[in-house]
């Protein structure tokens, strides 16, 4: 992205971290609702891990003119990490939407479902993509009802994954058996890039534009 | 991932500095900037100097 850059920019900024109290995190996230709106920010997603008490995905998408680095040096993120007592920054994703592979429908949803979320380095994105429409159907028979496919903005082969399934012994099995499309699993965790995020949504706030 | 956000400065920027010989966040610092204002990434910078591939690593087939 050029910083003359006319048109607004779709993207998305994600955060792997931990806090002393998840229970404050979205209180204070909807009390900086206006900052946020300052920035372009749209949508806000917070999930919670299941098993590791305090940790916290935070997904915010943005629509902005801004550079993503101008928009990453603004107060709104060193004033909202210094609010739920996080003393170490941890590393921020940056990037946005490939493709978003829907294998069941939401209607078709009963329960919220749970959320694997990772971050890796992989070969080549557009080779991913395709990888992972040829495998939909195993997908969906793993109890995957979604993926979601994000590309950095500063690194071309890093990704990030957002799948949702049925719920937590699936999650597991998929962590455990991952189909040859989902590289990404063995991929998480390593150097900068969190371990693997399993959770669920806590809440979701829209900012009108 | 942008790793310090002070600067801008990304996870692969951070490798390239370590892979040119920074062994401490102080010399990351002094090489491309990292960790160089607030410091609150230096967690983030210690973790990549104990994976000396930076970011990468993870899943080249």
């Amino acid at each position: 992205m050029s910083p003359a850059d006319p048109h607004p920019h779709s993207m998305v900024i994600a955060a792997d971290y931990r806090v002393p109290n998840p229970e404050r995190v979205w209180p204070l996230l909807k009390r900086r609702k206006s900052a946020l709106a300052g920035i372009g920010a749209h949508h806000v997603l917070l999930y919670t891990s299941t098993h590791d008490h305090g940790r916290v995905l935070v997904t915010i998408g943005v629509r902005s003119r801004e550079p993503i680095v101008e928009l990453l040096r603004s107060r709104v993120f060193f004033d909202w990490f210094d609010a739920v007592g996080v003393e170490d920054i941890p590393a921020v994703f940056a990037g946005e939407i490939v493709e978003r592979f829907g294998s069941i429908a939401p209607s078709a949803r009963t329960a919220p479902g749970v959320v694997l979320a990772a971050i890796a380095s992989v070969d080549d994105v557009t080779t991913l993509a395709a990888e992972i429409r040829g495998a939909l159907t195993r997908f969906e028979a793993a109890g995957i009802r979604e993926t979601r496919l994000f590309r950095a903005f500063d690194d071309g082969h890093e990704v990030m994954i957002l799948q949702e399934l049925d719920d937590e012994d699936r999650a597991r099995r998929w962590i455990d058996h991952p189909d040859a499309a989902a590289p990404w699993i063995t991929g998480a965790g390593v150097g900068a890039y969190p371990p693997l995020f399993v959770g669920k949504l806590f809440d979701m706030m829209r900012i009108d534009e | 991932m942008f790793v310090c956000l002070c600067n801008g400065i990304t996870g692969q920027v951070v490798a390239e500095a370590i892979a040119d010989g920074a062994s401490t966040t102080n010399q990351i610092a002094a090489a491309c900037g990292a960790g160089a204002d607030c410091g609150r990434c230096r967690r983030t910078l210690r973790l990549l100097l104990g994976t000396s591939s930076g970011d990468r690593g993870g899943v080249h087939t």
